[in-house]
């Protein structure tokens, strides 16, 4: 009876290692595979706006190849999906996350998929199309929603949450669209933005902490150029995305910029090549992964670029079916730093501060930087005037903001004329604390260190007829 | 086999017992020292690595060499390397990458320079005050030369007539004459300096300083930059570096056109609310024209989205064209093209030489290569020839050689240290490294700098803007002196490490656990305060400082009337650490301060510690009393008199660590006397 | 009035304030009595000073003695506010190497290469009104005693040592001195010693020191010694090796006369002192002392060729001290004296020359500033003089 005891246990230990076994085995087995996004067609000019022709493409299918050996049938990730594209290899190699239509009709939704197995489970359930999701570190992930008549007249706008979907936290509040979010390795998040409102503006990569904190530019291109797909962050610090000429041209070139001075490295790394650059992705070579097409009316295949010599390489993939638009390796790469985050949804407004307002960047031809004194500010809203600041002498103001909120702030000189802006749109999150050189200033420059009159004094309420913000006091650290 | 069974049952039944009542108590116990609820369960983190003195602590630690400084021999076939750690001088052979030997001097050698004959080495004794002559024939050490107190940087007279040694805690000049070996004068210096370089035509000597100026809080920062006569030895200028500190060490161009000088760019006036735009610290280098007008322009080694903090050394290359500076808490040398620096400032404008250093963009234009080194790179050194760039990896105990044609590494030079990093070592290397900061932007050295505390004060703004601003603290030696923080917060450092400090201070992914427990495990046992060799060099008491015991231990005034037990020094202050670790009110509470109480700071080494008061408002321990301690709050003293407050703060500044007194003579012994 | 000085320290405090205005009530009884005085004879007689000839000059040294001689000075150049002085009161002057230090009532001013610049306290000065200079011979810093605490500039940098952020005894400084590495200064509430390489302070007052009221006046050092002038204690003698004081002061104790001569100090209230060539100078308001280490002797305006028994000031330099007086300036070796004096109706003046009991005076055009003397220095065949009226310089005049 004891022997058999043991036999027993043994029998019991044996099924769930041998699960473990083969699981982990499994985890292993699509290391190395390419998942690409193919499409049969290619039509119709993309809208930045609304991302018709561009994000939102039809019958788009998620498939897997092996780059060692192109005959090999491709595997077929997503057969059961309208459309489905933006594929994210998880950092540990074993998940896909991407965006997918079930059916023709449905909005699309996030998606995870489990590669050693295949199954795919859905991330988000909303009325409204969810996009170009992203892994965060902590089990979260980001993604584009598109709004329907939203009170701060965003178009699309980003969300975080849980991989199980819960816990959904809108992080931008103005009124622009935010499409093709990607994550930093120092864990911001940078995506392509364009104010739609007042007027529509040209695009810009912002970069915002997960929590939708210290929302900056990031990087702005040539005047009318389009960002048309994902940036990725390469090892050797440079973000890779892809950059359309402005005008009918609309050539889409394969840019760099250098994460240390983004708003200054800009690199054609496709200026000797004709054609266009779909999109690009940096495998675990070095080398980058791009689709690409020689001319307009050619489909789109993958390929190899060397970004030491810049030039195309070996053409890994065709589509038989049509045009290779997206494409990422299946590898373990390095998490994303997982960043703590300031706010308190118990406290109801965030702290502006602006060191002074008449600093408003270098101009090097002139090595002017000073504008008309102003001495107050106007701070703006959607749809109406939140109240007019005089500033200190020194030129410092510091606001208490209502949270998700969005805000410009125009200059006024003492006769209440315009002196500069207003500028773009800002927000503070609950009990966020944020600064300011100046307005419009050089994006490169530090704060002097000065001691700014206003900080010795209470914060100015905004709008500035509240007069009675009831909120949790922050307590001393 | 039924029994056996049962008795086996009955053990586990009775370890149960046991073990969960314990597991509990242990978990609540871990819960309450490191303020959070998932923290592993390992006793040895607390009860192995913060254990000081005694059997486990040399179980658990090793005996680092912690290279410092290097110097080269005029042929270039040696180099010189001062081991902080090690208390040694080590010589290597620059050709074959081997070290040759080891040469025993005093406490914490800082630098080290060699005579024109190359027989004798100079090194000097930061813990010793002291300055070790060392026969390189014989190798030996010959001589010792008394200084000031804390002895770093030195260098000799065009004519080596003379040795000037920089004392980096009394901040002045040592003058030596080397005829007699006797201190002939002691110039008064910028705050804390450790740099000196003489002018390539003799006439000048650059004293750097670390710490700024004493201002009250809001007003502008400065650090002085100290200028002697090389003719005279005499005090010529004090040169005035706007909005900067740190300035660790200076270097000429051959042709003595530029000095550049290395520093930091803090903003301590402007709130804590962000890194981002390099809210927190800029780090670069300044450059004092030698011709001309002598303008002093600054200028940033950062970069809009990446910071290289902690610039330590500086040297230029022998043909003028580049300039090398060690950034200790990225492991970098930023590599400066010096005729872009020239191009830079010839075609700015006034306005714009005036924004430069708060350009984070600009740096693009002069600096023209990052190279990754071991950990903490602190002094540099080239070769005559200038072909070879040696770095002392200060953390790594070794030195690594880069080409400095190809700025490419070309080999490493192991000094012998012990392979194994220890876990306080790990957290050495942690607090000396900016990479748990976002973008690198400061590491805890830079506002600790020697691992004490750099002088500022800073708006934490963890509230409101604006509002309790603090004064820096120390970390040296305070594991015996809980709660932290001036409010007294933080219970334990594992909290003071924890989630907040990663929120408010470092905003980015808060330490791992296993890092959490390294760098408590250092500030707990390897940050000692140096010897109190200015005031208290052997535990023996001045007649005033005897007198001043007297008035800090009174029990009533001078009119015989009792003093209150509140009210008296030695009852918040006791000794070996005095402080009672209690908080307390001694109506220090400024307006904007929001209504606390505040941690009785601890006295030991505390005349090394300006300014005073949470705040930073009093530059001196006097003021401490004649401004701001007016009504006897802060122990009674308007009885006294003048010579009685003088002999208090004499005794005040002899307070030294308490193992000294078991060390003293110990920590003494490689002090050489003449 | 000595009573007075011995009661509580609240008094002495009230008397730092009073005696602190002695100097400028000084100013107002000398330049009342001024008025009373005739002019000299024969000081209508203007001889230039290149014209004097040694033969004319009885008591004048032979040139063999040379170094022991009290040597004329002439040539006198004026200097007030009007050519760029801070102000017209000057109450100190230190000759360094090339320039010129001046300590005025509105700040310090610096002659060099024959022009004047001026510091106040809004370039860091701890106080307007400066009423001593030294110079570190051994780190060439400048050490300035002011009526509102003592400021060490060095290097173009004006550091401020006070009684509220250092061991300094109290702002009043009447007169600092560099010796060695250390810094000695006499202020309304004690004498304080700064160690330049220790940084630490000491102060000596009655309750530490043979004082009778922490207020001194002077200070000077010598021999390995250190003079504090102590208002009503006399001379304090501090070893600074043996760190062992003694005290001289005047043995018949009578305020209002010296009634024994050559007893000692010749009274308790003493406004400087200064050691050279071994001899002990000392003055007070009431005479002049000279302490040869064995014996005292006194002088006095009415049997020597001193100007006035109200003395200011004065500083030996070799045989030879020079005495601030309310009525002139005097310079003496001991035996014969030279003593200028300013006509109270124009710029000209005499040097009185005193030998033996005979008087030999000599016009001076233009003459000192004003008679109200207050500080000295010279170097080599120069001499400086601090008038209430601006400063003089004069030349050694080569007979």
């Amino acid at each position: 009876m004891f022997p058999s005891r043991n036999v027993l246990k043994l029998i019991v230990l044996f099924f769930p290692a041998s699960v473990i076994l083969l699981t982990a085995c499994g985890k292993r087995s699509m290391e190395g595979m390419l998942i690409v996004t193919e499409m049969k067609g290619l039509n119709g000019d993309p809208d930045y706006i609304t991302g018709e022709s561009w994000r939102y493409l039809p019958q788009t299918r998620l498939i897997a190849i092996d780059p060692e050996d192109g005959d090999k049938a491709p595997l077929i990730l997503t057969s059961g999906f309208f459309s489905a594209r933006f594929p994210e290899v998880s950092h540990d190699g074993t998940h896909l996350l991407f965006a997918a239509q079930k059916n023709q009709d449905d909005p699309w939704q996030i998606w995870e998929m489990e590669l050693a197995g295949l199954e795919a489970h859905q991330v988000t359930n909303s009325s409204e199309n969810s996009i170009d999701p992203a892994y965060l570190p902590g089990r979260r992930i980001v993604f584009c929603r598109e709004m329907v008549n939203d009170s701060l007249k965003a178009g699309h706008t980003l969300f975080t949450c849980n991989l199980d979907g819960s816990d959904i936290r809108r992080i931008t509040f103005n009124p622009a669209t935010y499409f093709a979010a990607s994550v930093l390795m120092d864990g911001r998040i940078i995506c392509n933005s364009r104010q739609i409102y007042p007027s529509i503006e040209d695009p810009a990569i912002m970069a915002l902490r997960p929590d939708g904190t210290k929302a900056e530019l990031f990087y702005k291109g040539e005047v009318s150029a389009e960002l048309f797909g994902r940036s990725w962050e390469t090892t050797d610090g440079k973000i890779v995305f892809i950059e359309a000429d402005a005008g009918d041209s609309g050539r889409k070139r394969l840019t760099s910029i250098r994460y240390n001075r983004p708003l200054h490295t800009r690199n054609d790394l496709s200026s000797s090549l004709p054609g266009d650059f779909l999109s690009v992705f940096p495998a675990s070579n070095g080398k980058l992964l791009v689709s690409y097409r020689p001319g307009e009316n050619e489909p789109s295949a993958l390929y190899e670029f060397d970004t030491e010599k810049m030039i195309l390489g070996q053409q890994i993939y065709k589509s038989a079916e049509g045009n290779i638009i997206e494409a990422v390796e299946v590898a373990i790469h390095e998490k994303p730093r997982k960043l703590p985050s300031e706010l308190d949804h118990e406290v109801k407004t965030g702290l502006l501060l602006c060191q002074n307002i008449n600093v408003s960047g270098l101009k090097p031809s002139s090595g002017k930087y000073s504008l008309p004194a102003a001495d107050r500010i106007e701070i703006i809203g959607i749809d109406s005037s939140l109240g007019v600041v005089e500033v200190e002498e020194d030129g410092s103001f510091y606001l208490k903001v209502s949270a998700d909120m969005p805000f410009r702030i125009r200059t006024l000189n003492s006769a209440g004329n315009v002196i500069n802006g207003p500028g773009s749109w800002y927000w503070v999150r609950p009990n966020e604390r944020r600064g300011c050189v100046g307005c419009h200033e050089d994006h490169e420059m530090t704060p002097a260190n000065r001691y700014s009159l206003a900080v010795g004094k209470k914060p100015v309420a905004v709008p500035v007829h509240l007069t009675n913000i009831s909120e949790k006091k922050v307590e001393l650290e | 086999m039924r029994r056996f069974a049962l008795s086996i049952g009955t053990i586990f039944f009775l370890a149960l017992l046991v073990f969960i009542p314990f597991k509990k108590w242990a978990r609540d116990h871990v819960n309450f020292k490191t303020a959070v609820d998932d923290h592993p369960l390992l006793c040895t983190n607390c009860h192995l690595y913060i254990v000081k003195d005694g059997l486990i602590a040399r179980m658990v630690n090793r005996e680092y060499l912690s290279p410092m400084n290097i110097t080269v021999s005029g042929d270039g076939s040696k180099i010189y390397i001062t081991a902080q750690d090690g208390n040694a001088l080590i010589i290597a052979d620059a050709l074959n990458d081997k070290v040759l030997n080891k040469i025993d001097v005093g406490q914490k050698p800082y630098g080290v320079i060699i005579d024109k004959t190359g027989r004798f080495a100079y090194v000097s004794n930061q813990w010793s005050d002291n300055i070790s002559v060392v026969d390189l024939g014989t190798l030996k050490v010959v001589d010792s030369l008394a200084t000031g107190n804390g002895p770093s940087g030195i260098s000799f007279s065009q004519d080596e007539k003379f040795l000037y040694v920089v004392n980096s805690y009394s901040s002045d000049l040592t003058v030596i004459d080397l005829a007699s070996g006797i201190e002939s004068k002691r110039l008064a210096t910028g705050s804390n300096p450790t740099g000196i370089q003489l002018s390539p035509d003799g006439k000048d000597i650059y004293v750097t300083a670390r710490r700024a100026i004493l201002v009250p809080y809001g007003e502008p920062m400065a650090t002085e930059l100290t200028v002697v006569n090389g003719e005279s030895n005499r005090i010529k200028d004090y040169l005035k570096v706007e909005s900067a500190y740190m300035m660790e060490n200076v270097a000429f161009t051959p042709s003595g056109d530029l000095a550049f000088v290395t520093l930091i760019r803090p903003k301590n006036l402007v709130p804590t609310i962000q890194v981002e735009r390099g809210w927190m610290m800029n780090h670069g280098f300044g450059v004092i024209e030698q011709n001309g007008a002598g303008r002093i322009i600054q200028l940033l080694t950062d970069e809009p989205q990446a910071y290289y903090s902690d610039p330590y050394d500086i040297v230029i290359t022998p043909d003028g064209k580049k300039a090398f500076i060690s950034n200790s808490g990225v492991n970098t040398i930023t590599v400066i093209d010096i005729d872009s620096v020239k191009a830079l400032i010839s075609e700015s404008t006034p306005e714009m030489l005036e924004l430069w250093p708060d350009n984070l963009g600009v740096s693009s234009r002069y600096v023209i290569k990052r190279i990754p080194t071991g950990n903490n790179p602190k002094g540099l050194a080239l070769s005559p020839d200038g072909k070879y760039l040696f770095v002392a990896e200060h953390l790594q105990d070794r030195v690594s050689i880069i080409n400095t044609t190809t700025l490419e590494p070309e080999g490493t030079i192991e000094l012998g240290g012990p392979g194994k990093v220890t876990v306080p070592r790990h957290g050495r290397r942690l607090l000396n490294n900016a990479g748990r900061t976002f973008q690198n932007q400061y590491s805890c050295y830079t506002c600790h700098p020697d691992e004490h505390e750099d002088g500022l004060m800073y708006n934490m703004a963890s509230k409101d803007m604006g509002r309790n601003i603090t004064n820096t603290q120390s970390l040296r030696d305070i594991s015996d002196t809980p709660p932290f923080k001036w409010n007294g917060k933080n219970q334990t450092v594992f909290k003071q490490d924890g989630i907040r400090f990663s929120t408010v201070l470092t905003r980015t992914e808060q330490f791992s656990y296993k890092d959490l427990d390294a760098i408590t495990s250092h500030i707990m046992t390897g940050i000692p305060y140096p010897p109190n060799l200015q005031f208290n060099p052997d535990g023996n008491l001045t007649e005033a400082q005897l007198r001043g015991k007297k008035i800090f231990e009174r029990t009533t005034d001078n009119f015989g009337r009792e003093i209150p037990v509140n009210n008296r020094c030695v009852t918040c202050h006791p000794a070996p650490y005095y402080t009672n670790l209690k908080p307390s009110d001694v109506s220090t509470l400024a307006a904007s301060d929001d209504s606390m109480l505040f941690d009785t700071p601890h006295l030991n080494n505390i005349y090394a510690s300006p300014p005073y008061l949470h705040d930073g408002r009093a530059k001196t321990l006097e003021e401490i009393w004649t401004l701001y301690g007016k009504d006897d709050r802060h122990g009674l003293t308007s009885d006294m008199t003048k010579i009685e407050l003088n002999e208090l703060v004499e005794y005040l500044k002899s307070l030294r660590s308490p193992d000294y007194d078991a060390k003293g003579s110990e920590i003494q012994k490689a002090s050489f006397k003449r | 009035m000595k009573k007075m000085l011995r009661s509580t320290s609240f008094k002495s405090a009230a008397l730092i304030v009073i005696v602190s205005g002695a100097i400028s009530l000084g100013f107002i009884l000398r330049e009342t009595k001024q008025e009373s005085i005739k002019p000299m004879a024969g000081s209508a007689v203007s001889l230039p000073d290149a014209a004097v000839k040694r033969a004319d000059i009885p008591g004048l040294p032979a040139p063999d003695d040379e170094s022991k001689a009290v040597p004329l000075y002439g040539n006198w150049k004026n200097f007030t506010s009007k050519d760029g002085l801070p102000a017209d009161k000057c109450y100190c002057v230190r000759i360094d190497g090339d320039r010129v230090l001046v300590g005025t009532h509105g700040g310090l001013a610096v002659y060099e290469k024959g022009k004047w610049k001026t510091y106040t306290s809004k370039d860091g000065l701890s106080h307007n009104g400066i009423v001593s200079i030294d110079v570190s011979e051994l780190t060439g810093d400048v050490w300035l005693g002011t009526l509102g605490g003592l400021t060490k500039w060095s290097g173009g940098k004006f550091e401020i040592f006070n009684q509220f952020n250092s061991g300094m005894p109290n702002d009043l400084v009447y007169m600092v001195i560099c010796d060695g590495r250390d810094v000695w200064c006499a202020t309304g509430g004690g004498a304080g010693h700064y160690n330049t390489f220790t940084k630490e302070w000491e102060i000596f007052t009655e309750m530490n020191a043979p004082m009778h009221e922490p207020w001194t006046y002077g200070i000077s050092a010598g021999d390995g010694k250190i003079f504090i002038a102590a208002w009503g204690g006399g001379i304090i003698e501090y070893n600074t090796k043996t760190k062992q004081f003694r005290d001289y002061v005047d043995p018949d104790g009578f305020m209002e006369i010296d009634l024994q001569p050559d007893d000692g100090v010749v009274h308790d209230i003493t406004t400087a002192t200064s050691w050279a060539d071994g001899i002990l100078w000392v003055s007070t308001y009431f005479g002049m002392s000279r302490y040869d280490g064995k014996y005292w002797k006194g002088y006095f305006k009415e049997d020597s060729g001193l100007a006035s028994n109200f003395i200011n000031f004065l500083r030996a330099e070799g045989p030879v001290a020079y005495m601030c007086t309310d009525d002139g300036f005097s310079s003496t070796n001991g035996t014969n004296w030279v003593t200028y004096r300013r006509n109270t109706n124009d710029a000209n003046g005499v040097a009185v020359v005193t030998t033996g009991g005979v008087k030999k005076e000599i016009p001076q055009t233009p003459s000192i500033a004003h008679n109200f003397i207050i500080g000295v220095d010279g170097q080599d065949d120069v001499i400086w003089v601090a008038t209430s009226k601006g400063v003089s310089r004069g030349e050694r005049l080569k007979l």
